[in-house]
């Protein structure tokens, strides 16, 4: 059995005041009677610290929103609403709750746990419109997140041979391709913004720590960040084998070949010449792995077809930030089952590694899209939100960021982006668990242990509403 | 059977949530009390000795329908210094599953006992599932038969019988006033008041409450006919006594809020009491295993409860299971286990503190997983020796109607209780102390703030609302008992329509 695999979590509180879901106005009818500060087991309410006879501004961020103050004041001086910074957070896809929850994962490393149900839309697009199963009683399940069993999440990147040739001496005739082990079925993509070099140095070493890697753009790397500055000085050797260089064209870049010689891992941008690309760079360094990066466009799964067919090792999947595809509109998690069947069809799933990425925004959507059919994943603003980004945008306008992205501490941020893998990696062994699964691995493309909202809506009320029908 | 005394148990703060502000702009007011004596309501007030009008009490208010009153306020005002508005309270509390108006019609159902009528307290506000659901009334609404038999007439309210037979076994036969009880929460989880007021409630309407994992406080021994013993993974407090003393025990394989997941417990909540309960160390967390280790089969399962029948002949058994893609392979193992009740919990309820990665996204929705186990179970033709009990998303009578319609004999209730004893849903039963309002804590401090008596009436107020509901929709069917709604796919329509912003 291999080492136990285990990720150190350590609360790393935020730089800045966090915004909070509620606001928490004190009117003028207060008496100052500190009722409010006696109910509220939250530290909303407290006196001033200069004048004990009057009642401070409440800390509102500190709200948890029971109502207790509200209906408790003898004057009803107090009122409560949502916090209109709060909810202007993000957008339709990153919501203010994926945003804050990645922020309390980041700073607690641990799981989201609530009481009282449920609280959120019966099924909605996209990832929300999947179920996944469990087993119970005629099936077992599996107890990874308290340790009494182990559950790997390790996933294996490169080719995999089909089937094993032997010579007449019993030995093993086959070239075996390489393959690396990440621990984790996720690794760090490109940063679509907030790619200051405390932010790299953060994530390298994250990387780093918990084995798995991370996707630099070779060209902004060497220019900007600089590899006097970044690749030989504040980093380590140990932190630099866990880059993966993105190449776009390896013959215009004489100063990437030293590099490429050390890597175990170079991305590709697909193009019409990629395979001589990737002689190429074999060429220079015949053990490293390499990953084309394809934009899941129309007709993807036949592109993919003929990579697989082509030798390619790994291909890595994109969509936009929001998990939509290019081309015509659709989400990753369909787009990847569509590949996944395509190669299965075709008897060359297993030959392949899919990396897939765009629009992974919670633990739960890493465990549907390997359930879709993809390897591993790769994210990207996540790590942002970890290091307290408050998706605003601004530092695209070259405006000031509200979080001094650029002035982070590496140290700091290294802790919370190994508190939220850490936060996602105790979820995605609940959901294995409750599957039954030993390894991420066996999830792979294991659609018939999901349940799919679109059949089961179709195979439960197809039968219900036969009788009535629909009012509008 | 007499029905159980409702009386009114109004909300145990100073300040309940009301959906109407009645805003007094003190710029312009002059504090001429014109609106104290106009208001039939006692929104408004001068207390004798006091210059100024009090704040209003808005919660009184009856809002927009007061416009055209003769004594509506705010045209009687000299200043025009008043005004409605929606409150920022009510447009805060609430969620897609709990809106804002099924919280406070919960509310005001334990406050007062009647049903509330209005689309926006019988449906939520999640899009799918029962929220899609409406019910297809017939056109002789309230008849019995139908145009084409002549023995068509007109139904009373006690004509119709919401009783249900919880075992349809051999054995003893158990059966319950109501298509309904409450769900098992275990001491620790709640405090011990709780516990007792629904247990009070349970004996009051002639059904059961559940224990929960946790252990039997000695203070519900004299509800033992009305309790229901829990034995779950962990095991926590159960002994052969807690399983001689009741007439049904609870196997629970999973629970829907956490499928494939232990419970938890966590230290804060492990006072003194609870871990003397639990045979545990106060303070440390108490984590349930998943699953029970010694069932890996339907023939493990038999072995389980052949145990509890071997320790209480007479007890019937129930299997509480959550909803995986084959639950209807898990009910028929049940049956041919021995359980006399499966019991279907689903994901998106339970009270205690969960993942929300599980919560959201392990195990399929009640609404599917009631028709899948009731045509299975109907195609091996043991439907009538099974009863089917459904929850996990039960929020209202309306709820429980259509699982009923869809399937089930009758459902478990869990979060409706607590919303009834004043829950708001904020979430936060499991961080520190546990819950603020006391109702999901064992904080000596906190859960003061429930008295067995006024939360036993909150629960006997609900049920009896439930129960009124529950009749008068029997009656526009025409039916004369639930029974007859089992399954009655043809009293169910979809709807479109969008309930709330
Ligand atoms: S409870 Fe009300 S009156 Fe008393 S101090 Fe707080 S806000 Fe002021
Ligand atoms: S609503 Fe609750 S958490 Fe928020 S300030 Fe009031 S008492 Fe504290
Ligand atoms: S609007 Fe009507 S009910 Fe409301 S406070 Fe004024 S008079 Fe009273
Ligand atoms: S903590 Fe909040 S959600 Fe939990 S029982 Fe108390 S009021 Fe309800």
């Amino acid at each position: 059995m291999p080492k136990k695999y285990n990720v150190e979590v350590t609360l790393t509180p935020p730089r800045y005041i966090p915004i909070g879901k509620f606001e928490i106005e004190r009117g003028e009818d207060c008496i100052n009677c500190g009722r409010c500060a006696i109910v509220c087991i939250y530290e909303v309410h407290k006196r001033q610290d200069e004048d004990l006879r009057c009642m401070a501004e409440p800390v509102a961020y500190r709200c948890k929103g029971c109502f207790c103050c509200i209906q408790e004041c003898p004057r009803a001086a107090l009122s409560i609403k949502e916090n209109e910074e709060y909810s202007r957070l993000g957008d339709s896809y990153w919501t203010p709750e994926i945003i804050s929850t990645n922020w309390y994962q980041a700073e607690t490393g641990k799981i989201p746990v609530s009481g009282a149900g449920y609280r959120g839309p019966f099924s909605g697009e996209g990832f929300d419109s999947m179920w996944t199963d469990m087993s119970e009683i005629v099936r077992p399940t599996r107890d990874g997140i308290h340790g009494r069993e182990y559950i790997s999440t390790a996933v294996d990147v490169g080719r995999k041979l089909p089937a094993i040739k032997f010579d007449s001496q019993g030995l093993i005739a086959s070239p075996i391709p390489p393959t690396l082990n990440i621990p984790v079925p996720i690794i760090f993509d490109r940063l679509p913004f907030g790619g200051f070099e405390n932010v790299y140095e953060a994530m390298a070493k994250a990387a780093s720590y918990l084995g798995t890697f991370m996707i630099v753009d070779a060209e902004e790397w060497f220019k900007g960040v600089g590899r006097k500055e970044m690749g030989d000085g504040r980093m380590a050797k140990g932190e630099r084998s866990h880059l993966i260089p993105y190449i776009t064209q390896p013959t215009l870049h004489g100063f990437d070949v030293d590099w490429i010689k050390t890597c175990k891992m170079v991305e590709l941008e697909y193009d019409e010449v990629v395979l001589s690309a990737i002689n190429e760079v074999k060429r220079i360094n015949p053990k490293t792995i390499i990953s084309v990066r394809v934009p899941f466009g129309d007709n993807v799964e036949e592109l993919v077809e003929e990579l697989t067919y082509a030798g390619v090792e790994v291909i890595h999947l994109y969509a936009d930030l929001n998990g939509q595809t290019f081309g015509k509109s659709l989400f990753i998690k369909d787009m990847t089952q569509n590949v996944h069947r395509h190669l299965v069809e075709h008897k060359i799933r297993d030959e392949v590694t899919l990396i897939v990425s765009g629009g992974i925004a919670m633990a739960e959507h890493v465990a549907k899209v390997i359930l879709c059919g993809a390897d591993l994943t790769a994210i990207d603003l996540p790590l942002l939100f970890a290091l307290e980004c408050r998706y605003c945008k601004e530092c695209r306008e070259v405006l000031s960021c509200p979080v001094e992205l650029k002035d982070v501490n590496p140290q700091w941020g290294t802790q919370r982006i190994i508190n939220i893998i850490g936060a996602w990696r105790n979820q995605l062994l609940e959901i294995l668990g409750a599957m039954g699964l030993r390894e991420v691995r066996r999830l792979r493309g294991e659609v018939r242990r999901a349940i799919f909202f679109d059949d089961i809506e179709k195979e439960t009320f197809d039968n219900v509403f036969v009788w009535g029908g629909v009012i509008r | 059977m007499i029905s159980p005394t409702i009386k009114i148990a109004p909300s145990r703060f100073p300040n309940e949530i009301s959906e109407i502000e009645v805003i007094r702009d003190l710029s312009k007011c002059i504090n001429c009390g014109t609106c104290a004596k106009v208001c039939p309501f006692g929104v408004h007030e001068r207390k004798t000795g006091y210059n100024r009008v009090s704040k209003p009490l808005s919660y009184f208010c009856i809002g927009s329908s007061c416009e055209d009153k003769p004594f509506y306020c705010v045209n009687h005002c000299p200043r025009k210094a008043l005004s409605l508005d929606i409150s920022s309270e009510y447009r805060t509390i609430g969620d897609y599953r709990w809106t804002r108006d099924l919280i406070i019609g919960t509310w005001k159902q334990a406050e007062t006992g009647i049903p509330l009528k209005g689309r926006r307290y019988e449906i939520g506000n999640s899009g799918g599932g029962f929220d899609r659901i409406s019910f297809n009334f017939p056109e002789n609404e309230g008849n019995r038969g139908n145009n084409s038999q002549l023995t068509t007439h007109k139904l009373e309210d006690t004509d119709i019988s919401t009783e249900i037979d919880l075992n349809k076994r051999e054995g003893t036969k158990i059966s319950i006033r109501v298509p309904f009880y409450g769900g098992g929460m275990s001491f620790g989880s709640i405090s011990l008041s709780v516990m007792l007021a629904k247990a009070k409630a349970a004996r009051a309407w002639g059904t059961f409450t559940c224990t929960g994992e946790g252990g039997y406080p000695e203070a519900l021994e004299e509800y033992d006919d009305n309790v229901i013993t829990q034995v779950a993974t962990g095991l926590f407090g159960v002994m052969e006594d807690t399983i001689q003393r009741v007439k049904i025990v609870e196997l629970k394989y999973a629970q829907g809020a956490k499928p494939g997941l232990g419970g938890h417990l966590l230290g804060d909540k492990v006072t003194p009491e609870v871990a003397r309960m639990r045979e545990a160390i106060s303070g440390s967390s108490l984590f349930s295993p998943f699953p029970f280790h010694s069932v890996y089969s339907v023939e493990d399962h038999k072995k389980h409860l052949d145990w509890i029948k071997e320790l209480n002949p007479d007890a019937i058994v129930s299997v509480k299971v959550s909803t995986p893609t084959d639950v209807d392979m898990v009910a028929v193992g049940s049956y041919y286990a021995g359980a006399n009740i499966i019991h279907l919990d689903g994901g998106y309820g339970g009270t205690g503190a969960a993942p929300d990665i599980a919560k959201k996204n392990i195990a399929m929705p009640i609404e599917y997983a009631i028709p899948k186990v009731h045509e299975f179970l109907k195609q091996e033709g043991i439907r009538d020796t099974m009863t089917i009990i459904a929850s996990g998303g039960i929020r209202t009578a309306h709820d429980a109607l259509k699982a009923i319609a869809l399937g089930a004999d009758g459902v478990v209730i869990g979060t409706a209780e607590l919303v009834a004893l004043g829950c708001v849903r904020c979430g936060n039963c499991e961080s520190g102390r546990g819950c603020p309002r006391g109702i999901a804590t064992t904080d000596p401090e906190l859960s003061e703030a429930v008295n067995v008596v006024w939360g036993a009436q909150r629960l006997i107020n609900l049920y009896a609302a439930w129960q009124g509901e529950i009749v008068d929709v029997l009656k526009r069917f025409g039916m004369m008992s639930i029974k007859e709604l089992v399954g009655r796919y043809d009293c169910l329509i979809e709807n479109c329509e969008i309930t709330q912003d």
